[in-house]
């Protein structure tokens, strides 16, 4: 019962035909919890999974801390969100697949289409792909694994590598930290465990695709990177979802830890379709003389709240956040990244770029903060902004807390539209406005597009066309 | 530590605090016309309604109030005396009037003869308001400041005490600077001054107005507003240089509005207070109309100066442009937290920010937070924000030459401040941020 | 250096609990626990609002805001996501009385 790949068009994303809009049927999936959201529907979570008593507590305490935070007074509007009326757990396969063909006939479908396989070939040493909330695929490739790294759903690590899970698991992002990590917390499922050993230093990029294809459906993965010292790793995150005209909620935590020497780039392109709330809590600890980048591309979703974060925590540790934002109709990107440094001789950079049409929204709200004895730090941040019409808007708040002195901090911002000159001398060389125009956004997401792996830099170039379209003309 | 406030003998104080009780016995001890007091009591009730209410936390996050203590003030009941005030600016232009308060009483209300003639309004908002009611009645807290943005206007509302009036008839110009002092005194007094200044179609003036305390040590309490209200095609150059002790609290509304074609030129110099908070806002109203704004701030010790500042943008091809420059040194901390909104209707907007910290010592803290909300899509609009250090090869140079460590470093400051004293168009102005940033270094006596 | 400032009375501090005020300028928070009395500036160095009512777990506060903890005798951090200490008060107890020193 496959559907047309152009059907589901929904009028009010604006970006003309959603390309990924289509779903399977959900009769297939072997268990899906009920809607709402308590102590027994988290406990119900821990037994499937067969969890230990610590992982249970953990999650219930974790319950208890949502419940009591409110929501954000700042960033978009969540005041639709209703948590009651989505399934906290969905569970679409009964065991996780080593084997492309012994996946599920209609799940691997979806992955064909999402063009997983090649995307194997050509460049990945293994696959995590999240159907609902179970990883289904996955495989690794052997030389990997027999350097020790280890490269697996969460669920499995806690279960298989549970000292190193829990060293680590919510050492950087406590319960605490804030009403959606809490969240997650108590019901995460899925995400991805890697642990990369002292000076293995892994080429090409780990990928995962995630997906959420019921209706009502929440997306909880937990994903937990460890790169010890001296160590390299690259991992790709990307995602798409069906369109539907009920929310999705999509509550993610990533936490990672860069140790001595180590360098760690985690890449996203954010694609949800346009009824999803995408409020993830990211961040890194970067130790001395390490590198840690984010590479964050946000597209699509409904309301975006994410804003990458790297703490550097000993000497000689950088890191640098390069972050694009494309707000459509109807859409609200709340992005940015926020820096720490809490260690002298340290250094971060964010360029942030954003795009807002068709009445969409792109904020920037970002951190750069030096604690005090963070001598000879440097922090350079820029956020450049283009509104396309005047119907959408940008905004920009960045938050500079400065509480040493011997540093260098520079902040610069811009908003504009595209610059008529520009415009000008493409239409004078044949192009037409909407042709120019496009051009003129690739050119001006060019600093993050070129760090993307090939086919990803390929789909966000078909992307940015596709929005460029719907807007003029 | 702890600061007990006690009357000096002899004078006689009104029950410290700002319940019911006092309001009363304040607004009985005025004798003011009905429509005065009415305004008042609609005043008060909003500042009780708000007492209720938590602060704004995007305004007032980095903004500790719990060591202030409102009870422990009071506005004075005394005759003013004149007191010797040590002023900054008095004495380095020739004013064409002046107008002074200390401890919230009126002075000095002086103009020049021909000025008076042509309709130049210049004085105590006591008196003007009963002499000129139908003039300043429709500007007073209801274009700029408005009693209900928060408790501190409300406030404010309900307990001024008297201020600065300047009014300018359409195209009259002001040639001659006009002076203006907001004086503490005694001890433990709370004084409400209101800065009301209002210029009719193509009018030009220049108001330069500064606060001081008499002593160093005397504690007090300023809760002030401003209103600037700029006319069609008019010209203003107003700066405020915030002078106190150490031991001052100072919390602000300052609002200016332009119309069409206007031009505003608002110079902020902040040395002095234990505390301030100033709520800067400047909308341009009218297509065409600009705003400059420029801020000096040296704070030192365990000061902090907060500056919460917006620029507004409600017509199209209007200016803005703010830059503040501080340095601080010691525990000191200074917040600016900036935002340039830009209305839909606001197209071909010019709108800029730019702050610039110095940090002259390990402890201190500077937090800077620009920002931007922008609804029109054909605007150029940037901030920016830098922070640092002065740098130790440039120190060592100085020395090299002769200079002492703290001529070196006072030099340095000068120059860091050049980018924005440029902007000050008043000679005056820029001598005596100059002068008091050099003190204030240690330098100068 | 500053001198101790009498600031409470054992009496008002029963063990297991804390009190408010304001000393040197700044918003302190006092605790009891067992017979030892510490102080520490009420401002959480994550992001400079009290601590006032935080959870007291032994010797470590937890900010009610984002969970970050700290030693009230050290003022240490103790987890994510503080990174800086607080400030603390030399405490001095003599009879029923207790003494702080300004920083």
């Amino acid at each position: 019962m496959a559907t047309d790949m152009k059907a589901t068009v929904d009028e009010e994303v604006g970006v003309g035909e959603y390309q990924y809009g289509f779903h399977d049927p959900t009769d297939k999936y072997v268990f899906t919890a009920r809607k709402g959201l308590d102590r027994d529907i988290v406990s119900q979570i821990s037994a499937m999974k067969e969890e230990p008593a610590w992982m249970r507590d953990f999650r219930l305490s974790a319950l208890d801390i949502f419940f009591k935070k409110p929501l954000p007074t700042w960033g978009g509007h969540l005041g639709d969100l209703n948590f009651q009326d989505i399934h906290y757990y969905v569970r679409a396969s009964a065991s996780q697949e080593r084997n492309w063909d012994d996946v599920p006939e209609d799940i691997r479908r979806t992955y064909d289409r999402l063009g997983i396989p090649e995307a194997e070939k050509k460049y990945l040493a293994g696959v995590k792909a999240q159907y609902e909330s179970e990883v289904v695929y996955g495989s690794l490739q052997e030389d990997l694994a027999k350097q020790g790294v280890i490269f697996t759903d969460t669920d499995s690590a806690l279960r298989d590598n549970p000292e190193l899970f829990r060293e680590y698991f919510g050492t950087v992002i406590p319960s605490n930290d804030n009403k959606f990590a809490a969240l997650n917390s108590a019901v995460w499922s899925g995400g991805s465990f890697i642990y990369v050993p002292k000076g293995v230093k892994i080429d090409f990029p780990l990928q995962a695709y995630f997906r959420i294809n019921s209706e009502n459906m929440g997306q909880f993965e937990r994903t937990l990177i460890i790169v010890d010292e001296g160590a390299s790793v690259h991992y790709v995150e990307g995602c798409t979802a069906p369109t539907y005209s009920s929310e999705s909620l999509h509550s993610a935590v990533v936490e990672i830890i860069v140790k001595r020497g180590a360098r760690c780039r985690y890449t996203t392109i954010q694609n949800w379709s346009s009824n999803v709330y995408n409020l993830v809590t990211k961040r890194a600890m970067a130790y001395g003389d390490s590198l840690m980048e984010w590479v964050d591309g946000n597209l699509g979703s409904k309301l975006t709240m994410k804003y990458p974060a790297i703490y550097l925590m000993e000497p000689g540790a950088r890191g640098e956040t390069l972050s694009i934002a494309f707000a459509g109709k109807g859409q609200h990107q709340d992005a940015g990244a926020k820096m720490v440094h809490c260690a002298p001789n340290t250094y971060s950079r964010i360029i942030s770029k954003s795009i807002s049409k068709a009445g969409g929204r792109a904020s920037y709200r970002g951190l750069a903060k030096v604690v005090k004895g963070a001598r000879n730090c440097k922090s350079n941040v820029v956020c450049d902004a283009l509104i396309l019409d005047h119907a959408s808007r940008s905004d920009t708040y960045p938050y500079i807390e400065i509480n040493e002195d011997d540093v260098t901090i520079e902040h610069e911002a811009s908003v504009s539209k595209i610059s008529e000159d520009q415009l000008f001398y493409l239409m004078a060389r044949g192009l037409s406005e909407a042709e120019a125009s496009s051009m003129i956004v690739t050119g001006f997401i060019e600093p993050l597009v070129k760090e993307l792996p090939m086919e990803y830099a390929v789909e966000m170039n078909r992307l940015i066309e596709l929005q460029m379209e719907g807007s003029v003309g | 530590m702890s600061t007990a406030i006690l009357p000096p003998a002899g004078e006689v104080h009104a029950a410290p605090g700002f319940s019911e009780a006092q309001f009363e016995a304040f607004l009985e001890s005025r004798g003011e016309p009905a429509w005065i007091s009415q305004r008042r009591r609609a005043a008060f009730e909003v500042y009780r309604q708000k007492l209720a209410e938590p602060l704004n936390p995007e305004e007032f996050k980095r903004v500790d109030l719990r060591a202030f203590q409102p009870a422990r003030f009071a506005v004075s009941s005394a005759a003013a005396a004149p007191a010797q005030f040590e002023t900054l600016l008095e004495k380095r232009a020739d004013f064409a009037g002046a107008v002074s308060h200390i401890d919230g009483r009126s002075v000095v209300a002086r103009l020049d003869d021909k000025l008076a003639r042509q309709g130049v309004l210049f004085g105590s908002l006591c008196e003007l308001l009963k002499t000129k009611r139908e003039i300043l009645e429709p500007h007073l807290m209801s274009r700029a400041v408005r009693p209900e943005a928060d408790r501190i206007s409300a406030w404010h509302a309900a307990f001024w005490t008297g201020g600065t009036v300047l009014f300018v008839p359409r195209n009259v110009t002001v040639a001659a600077p006009l002076y203006s002092l907001i004086g503490l005194s005694s001890a433990g007094v709370a004084d409400f001054s209101h800065t009301l200044v209002i210029l009719e179609e193509g009018a030009s003036a220049t108001l330069l107005e500064e606060t001081g305390s008499a002593g160093s040590e005397n504690t007090g309490l300023h809760v002030g507003a401003v209103e600037l209200l700029v006319g069609a095609g008019a010209n203003l150059r107003y700066v405020q240089l915030q002078n106190w002790n150490h031991h001052v609290w100072h919390l602000a509304h300052q609002a200016g509005a332009v119309a069409r074609d206007g031009s505003l030129q608002w110079t902020v110099g902040g040395i002095g207070a234990r505390l301030a908070h100033i709520h800067q806002q400047v909308t341009l109203e009218g297509a065409g109309s600009s705003g400059e704004v420029n801020g000096v701030t040296f704070a030192t010790g365990r000061q902090l100066l907060s500056y919460y500042t917006q620029q507004t943008h409600k017509a199209p091809s209007t200016r803005s442009d703010l830059l503040y420059k501080d340095v601080l040194r010691d525990e000191a901390r200074v917040v600016w937290r900036g935002m340039i909104r830009v209305e839909a209707e606001a197209q071909k907007t010019d709108g800029y920010q730019r702050n610039d910290s110095l940090l002259l010592s390990a402890d201190c803290r500077a937090d800077a937070i620009p920002g931007l909300e922008i609804n029109a899509d054909d605007v150029r609009c940037t901030h920016g924000a830098t922070a640092g250090r002065v740098d130790a090869d440039q120190i060592f140079y100085c020395m090299c030459r002769g200079l002492s460590r703290y001529e070196a470093m006072h030099m340095i400051v000068e120059g860091f401040f050049h980018g924005v004293y440029d902007r000050i168009a008043v000679e005056a102005v820029r001598e005596t941020l100059s002068h008091a940033v050099k003190r204030k270094l240690g330098i100068e006596r | 250096m500053p001198e101790f400032e009498k600031v409470a009375t054992l009496d008002e501090l029963p063990p297991g609990e804390r009190k408010s005020l304001v000393f040197d300028d700044r918003a302190v928070l006092i605790f009891r626990i067992g017979d030892d009395v510490y102080a520490v500036e009420d401002v959480c160095s994550h992001d400079g609002q009290p601590l006032t009512d935080g959870k007291l777990e032994g010797t470590a506060i937890e900010c009610p805001r984002h969970g970050a903890r700290f030693d009230v005798r050290t003022g240490r951090p103790l987890c994510m996501p503080a990174v800086e200490p607080i400030a603390t008060f030399e405490v001095r107890v003599e009879n029923n009385e207790i003494y702080l020193r300004g920083r």
